[in-house]
């Protein structure tokens, strides 16, 4: 198994793809508004401008100048006759004197001499914006040559920008209210096409956990292009490796195969030639322990390179039903015992690994409990998250305290096994630490071997 | 007792054909799976021993179809995967016991011995009726706590009866299973043996323990013992 990152490790790319989509979000959305409300600001400051250049040119059409000031009849607009309106009108002669002013601005003082530019030529108009106790006013001056009296008048219009303020703002709470629903809409179809854009690889993931824990064989689902390559490849580093390990065990198997039918020949003719006087005794007697030796040597070492190990691709292995078939095969050969066999293991147990080697080791240690148990063998099989306990108990003489060790001690026992003595322990115990694993001798209640393993 | 040996190799074939019948097995062999299938449908064995790799049809297959046909002799696998998966496959299809390569004879004779008794349903080597008993494994009578001494082929047709108590063997059952294909099969010669058997183990003639069940065969009689 490989283990799982630290989630802080990295940014996972739907949080990567999160969040350059909300901050991309985010400054488009601000310019964006920061664009439309200047554009709006200008459009209002250009309406009002020439909404004053329209009264300023109104009241240059009706004023009549008289002796030492203006004549303004009734201007069109009513706001110039209504005092305090908001919308005020001057005239001032090129010496800024005032010579007129509207009804509506009797109440106010304006700074003219500061605010017009004597030097502005006639036709122009200048523009700007001014505070009075508070307010803000924007003016328009016009400067007209009146040629019948050859004098210089300025024309001013001030108008409150309240209006154009409340309408700014306005626009203003508008485009929040827009923006606003826009961010969330486009966060809502941005989580969903993100979901939808990743889902292949979702899918990608749960199906190699589903090869993990043996659910399936090969990546099944059809992938988009971009990936097609990447599970094509996937599976064929599956189905490959699995190949490889199957033409692995066949070849060893095939080996010990045709080196154990030779050395059968060997020993059944060492048997055959026990009466010829060819060989001492000692000599047919060291001739057979060789023999022995060899084949347990072969037996222990094939064992040893064909045994598997917790592969990433393992498939689990119901381990109940093995058990039964290796509790039934053994019965058959030790029928004589009539063994009272408990097996202790609940349906859903599981071994994460190869079958063989599961067979293996708990074969050889029914193996032996049928051996030297008398009367009862008890198995127990617990499950330990991906790991399995495996404890098999007999009612034998057990296995002394001082053999312990000497009987656990992995890859000690082909070479130094006496004649007679079985490699099997030997065997458990190189599987199990294949698997991570450990493998333990007790006494048992009934004075005999308790041997548990444990897997991963 | 007749025997049923298949096994592939040559060399391996010959000399456990030759250990079995020097232990007084009449041995029938085969040296791929079709010929055994054949040999094991067409006449009548006390038990087999099978190698698990063979051509043309693997042991495997070969046990199952043999279970299939409904034949119950014991059958002893021989194999050289020394591994579980093997050994379970073969007792699963059938098998009742199993004998890794390279073997000993005498443990593939002291496997044969119990099968054969097994089958008979002793759970001893001993076989005790009444005052008689049949030692399988030393090969030897005691009568009333006595040894007597028998010949090889006494001691088959002893151990033949002893093994099918209460069931009436005919001549040509005991011929077949006790003699070669080729041996001369005179059923005078038979009928000698019998007598002297009977002899042997009822001087006294009190127990009476082999009938002549007229133009059918023999039985033995004495009700088993520990059976």
């Amino acid at each position: 198994m490989f283990p799982p990152r630290a989630a802080d490790d990295r940014y996972s790319m739907r949080r990567r793809l999160l969040l350059a989509f909300g901050i991309l979000l985010v400054v488009f959305l601000g310019v964006a508004g920061y664009v439309l409300d200047r554009a709006f600001k200008q459009s209002v400051a250009a309406a009002v401008a020439e909404r004053l250049q329209l009264q300023v040119y109104a009241l240059v059409g009706v004023a009549e100048p008289e002796r030492g000031g203006f004549f303004v009849p009734d201007p069109e607009e009513a706001r110039f006759s209504q005092i305090d309106s908001g919308l005020y009108g001057f005239i001032y002669d090129a010496a800024g004197r005032e010579l007129w002013r509207s009804a509506s601005a009797l109440n106010l003082v304006v700074d003219a001499a500061g605010l017009l530019d004597m030097q502005q030529l006639p036709g122009q108009t200048s523009y700007g914006e001014l505070s009075i106790e508070g307010d803000v006013l924007a003016w328009a001056a016009y400067g007209t040559y009146w040629q019948s009296l050859d004098e210089t008048f300025f024309f001013l219009v001030l108008e409150t920008n309240a209006p154009s303020v409340a309408e700014i703002v306005a626009f203003r709470t508008n485009l929040y209210v827009w923006f606003g629903a826009l961010t969330v809409l486009l966060s809502i179809a941005q989580y969903l096409l993100l979901r939808w854009g990743l889902q292949p690889l979702q899918q990608l993931a749960r199906e190699v956990s589903a090869i993990e824990t043996g659910a399936q064989n090969e990546l099944q689902r059809h992938y988009p292009e971009e990936l097609e390559g990447v599970t094509q490849n996937l599976n064929l580093l599956i189905k490959s490796e699995r190949e490889r390990q199957n033409r692995f065990r066949t070849t060893l198997g095939d080996l010990a195969h045709s080196l154990k039918t030779p050395l059968a020949v060997l020993s059944t003719a060492l048997q055959e030639a026990q009466g010829a006087a060819a060989l001492s005794e000692d000599q047919r007697q060291d001739m057979r322990e060789q023999l022995q030796r060899m084949d347990q040597i072969v037996s222990y070492q094939l064992k040893r390179a064909v045994k598997g190990s917790q592969l990433p691709m393992a498939r689990p292995v119901s381990v109940l039903p093995v058990m039964e078939k290796l509790s039934a095969a053994l019965q058959k050969v030790y029928r004589d015992k009539q063994m009272q066999v408990e097996l202790r293991c609940a349906a859903g147990v599981q071994f994460f690994g190869e079958e063989s080697d599961l067979l293996e080791v708990a074969g050889n240690l029914l193996d032996n409990a049928f051996k030297y148990g008398h009367r009862r063998i008890r198995v127990t099989a617990a499950q330990q998250g991906k790991g399995l306990l495996l404890t098999i108990d007999d009612d034998g003489p057990g296995v002394a305290a001082s053999d312990r060790h000497f009987v656990l001690q992995r890859g000690a026992r082909a070479d130094t096994a006496k004649s007679g003595q079985g490699i099997g322990l030997a065997v458990v115990v190189e599987i199990v630490s294949a698997y991570a694993g450990a493998t333990n001798i007790q006494t048992n209640e009934w004075g005999g071997a308790a041997v548990t393993v444990r897997f991963g | 007792m007749r025997l049923l040996v298949v096994e592939d190799e040559d060399l391996l074939r010959a000399r456990l054909v030759k250990a079995l019948e020097d232990q007084s097995f009449v041995v029938d062999s085969a040296s791929n799976g079709k010929t055994a299938l054949f040999h094991a449908t067409e006449y009548g064995y006390d038990a087999a021993i099978i190698d698990l790799g063979l051509p043309e049809l693997d042991g495997i297959s070969l046990i199952k179809t043999i279970r299939a046909r409904g034949l119950l002799f014991p059958i002893l696998i021989l194999t050289a995967r020394d591994n579980w998966t093997d050994k379970v496959a073969g007792l699963d299809a059938g098998a009742d016991d199993y004998v890794v390569k390279p073997f000993q004879t005498e443990e593939i004779r002291a496997r044969l011995n119990a099968l054969l008794r097994r089958a008979a349903g002793f759970a001893k080597p001993t076989l005790e009726f009444a005052h008689l008993s049949l030692d399988t494994t030393a090969k030897k009578l005691r009568v009333a706590g006595k040894d007597v001494e028998l010949t090889a082929f006494e001691y088959k047709v002893l151990e033949y009866l002893m093994l099918h108590p209460g069931k009436v063997v005919s001549k040509t059952e005991l011929t077949e299973h006790l003699y070669e294909q080729d041996h001369d099969r005179d059923s005078n010669v038979l009928e000698v043996f019998i007598r002297r058997l009977r002899q042997k183990l009822d001087p006294d003639e009190t127990l009476k323990p082999i009938d002549t069940i007229r133009g059918q065969g023999y039985r033995f009689n004495v009700p088993a013992k520990g059976r």
